[in-house]
């Protein structure tokens, strides 16, 4: 490996290492988490409920579920990593070593992104213990879980630079994304809604990442899987060019 | 008749200016030198600047104006490699709480691109200097604050910097472990490292370095070795010279000493 490998390799072993260790609390407590979603939503209300759109109802929300916990865990790692980092000033080894701001921007989001894989392919593991989970479109499924890792990875990039307390990640988790994920269909469909909640949907962009993973998992969608796909790599590459300009200019992290 | 080879400067700063986003213009100008192989003393009440030029040279902060050159890298436009070349040991402590000692030491010399096997030897060499051995596996976060101090020393050596910024890194420490790193960084400059080190100890730069300079309000205000600083100030030592910089000439030892004789 060259300087510049080893410079990467190590800023992104920094970032899994950071989640490890607090692995309870960064991987357990999000798979248990989910795995009482599935309980709960799947196997207590689950057995009450109709097929949805001919797909058992656990089946239906446990890609939803997996899209969640990829999601959330990918914002909180890199919003936590980058203020707490700011906070104790550690962040002063790498912002004065000579990664560019590429490199460290990178490093930052595959933090997140290595943390929601492990939650997503743990509770697809769980979940396929538990119910028969088909895999229909792998081709549509592999590049939207990424996409979808990649954009809240960003986002959770985002947020943590621009913090100054730790007030300000947790209200963009609590007040901003969780309701948006949650109101974004994972436990239902959105044609279930009466008007104006069904239109309202369509408004809100995590209903579209939301089905771009079912269709891949169950075949089944509510919007254009083509048109969802396109608008997800534009969003991404457009928070990525965001985070990038912030880090070349050193916003809040250098003085 | 020998002919003197002029050094290479190891830092080269000119007018360089920083105006924070509040307004506050903490560097005004600044332009000093520091030549290959120096151990140059940075002095001036807080607030002056200090850290402010270092976080410069560093690229913790960004200049409003002027320039700086490491080893003839422009510290914006080639980074990478004026940075490369510098080592930092900060006035605060910065460590990294979820790091072990070891790990502190393994991932620094990482991001500045140093191969897994050389940075094995050298953690070990440092933390046997700096007496850390036994606290390898234990992290940051419980360890005593000069055991801090030594980590962050062991760290800004980690990658072999050729210049070694030493940000006030005997305030707060005990007179064994400010001994040792007398010690240890007259031996590190013998050996061809250059320093650059702010301190409020007069007596630590008095003993230390050869040039020194003042700084007050963002601005050099004077530069030479500790005599020529005391003969420009018209006083007997760098103490005085400083305390005269500062304006409070009333503070000075020979002052206290001599009321205390009158009293006699």
């Amino acid at each position: 490996m060259n300087a510049a490998q080893i410079r990467f390799a190590t800023l992104w072993r920094r970032e899994v290492n950071r989640f490890m260790k607090i692995k309870k609390q960064t991987i357990g407590a999000p798979l248990l988490e989910t795995f009482l979603y599935i309980s709960v939503f799947g196997a207590a209300l689950g057995s009450r409920i109709d097929k949805l759109h001919g797909i058992d109802y656990v089946v239906f929300v446990i890609p939803g579920l997996i899209m969640m916990a990829w999601s959330i865990n990918a914002f909180t790692n890199n919003s936590s990593s980058i203020l707490q980092q700011k906070f104790q000033g550690a962040i002063q080894d790498q912002l004065s070593s000579p990664a560019s701001p590429a490199e460290l921007l990178l490093a930052f989001s595959l933090g997140g992104f290595m943390r929601g894989l492990t939650v997503a392919v743990l509770t697809f593991l769980a979940s396929s213990l538990l119910v028969d989970l088909p895999v229909e479109h792998v081709l549509v499924l592999v590049p939207s879980l990424f996409l979808v890792g990649f954009f809240f990875s960003q986002l959770g990039v985002l947020i943590g630079v621009r913090a100054e307390q730790f007030d300000d990640v947790a209200f963009a988790q609590t007040f901003v994304l969780q309701p948006l994920i949650f109101l974004g269909g994972v436990f239902y469909s959105a044609t279930l809604l009466p008007e104006p909640y069904e239109t309202l949907t369509h408004f809100n962009p995590i209903f579209y990442m939301i089905n771009l993973v079912r269709y891949g998992f169950v075949g089944f969608s509510e919007v254009s899987i083509a048109l969802s796909l396109v608008a997800l790599t534009a969003a991404t590459t457009v928070l990525f060019l965001v985070n990038l300009r912030l880090f070349s200019r050193g916003y809040r992290l250098r003085a | 008749m020998a002919r003197v080879v002029p050094r290479m400067k190891a830092l080269e700063i000119q007018n360089l200016q920083k105006r924070y986003p509040t307004g506050v213009e903490a560097l005004r100008g600044v332009s000093v030198g520091i030549e290959e192989g120096d151990f140059f003393g940075l002095l001036g009440p807080n607030g002056a600047g200090k850290s402010t030029l270092i976080h410069c040279a560093t690229g913790l902060a960004q200049p409003t104006g002027g320039s700086i050159e490491i080893f003839g890298h422009d510290a914006i436009d080639r980074y990478a490699e004026a940075r490369q070349a510098v080592g930092l040991a900060p006035q605060e402590p910065n460590l990294d709480w979820f790091l072990t000692v070891e790990e502190t030491l393994d991932y620094h010399a990482g991001y500045f691109g140093m191969p897994r096997r050389e940075r094995r030897e050298r953690t070990k060499e440092l933390l046997e200097t700096f007496s850390l051995t036994e606290k390898r596996t234990e992290r940051t976060r419980t360890l005593s604050g000069g055991m801090k101090r030594r980590l962050i020393l062991a760290r800004a050596m980690m990658h072999r910097p050729r210049l070694l910024i030493l940000d006030e890194p005997t305030a707060g420490v005990d007179v064994e472990l400010r001994l040792e790193l007398w010690h240890y960084v007259q031996k590190i400059n013998q050996e061809g490292t250059t320093i650059l080190l702010t301190t409020h100890y007069l007596e630590e730069a008095e003993q230390l370095c050869d040039r020194i300079a003042f700084i007050a309000e963002g601005q050099i205000v004077a530069e030479g070795s500790s005599a020529e600083l005391a003969e420009r100030f018209e006083v007997p030592n760098l103490e005085d010279a400083y305390l005269a910089l500062v304006g409070r000439k009333e503070l000075s030892r020979s002052h206290i000493e001599l009321a205390g004789e009158v009293e006699a």
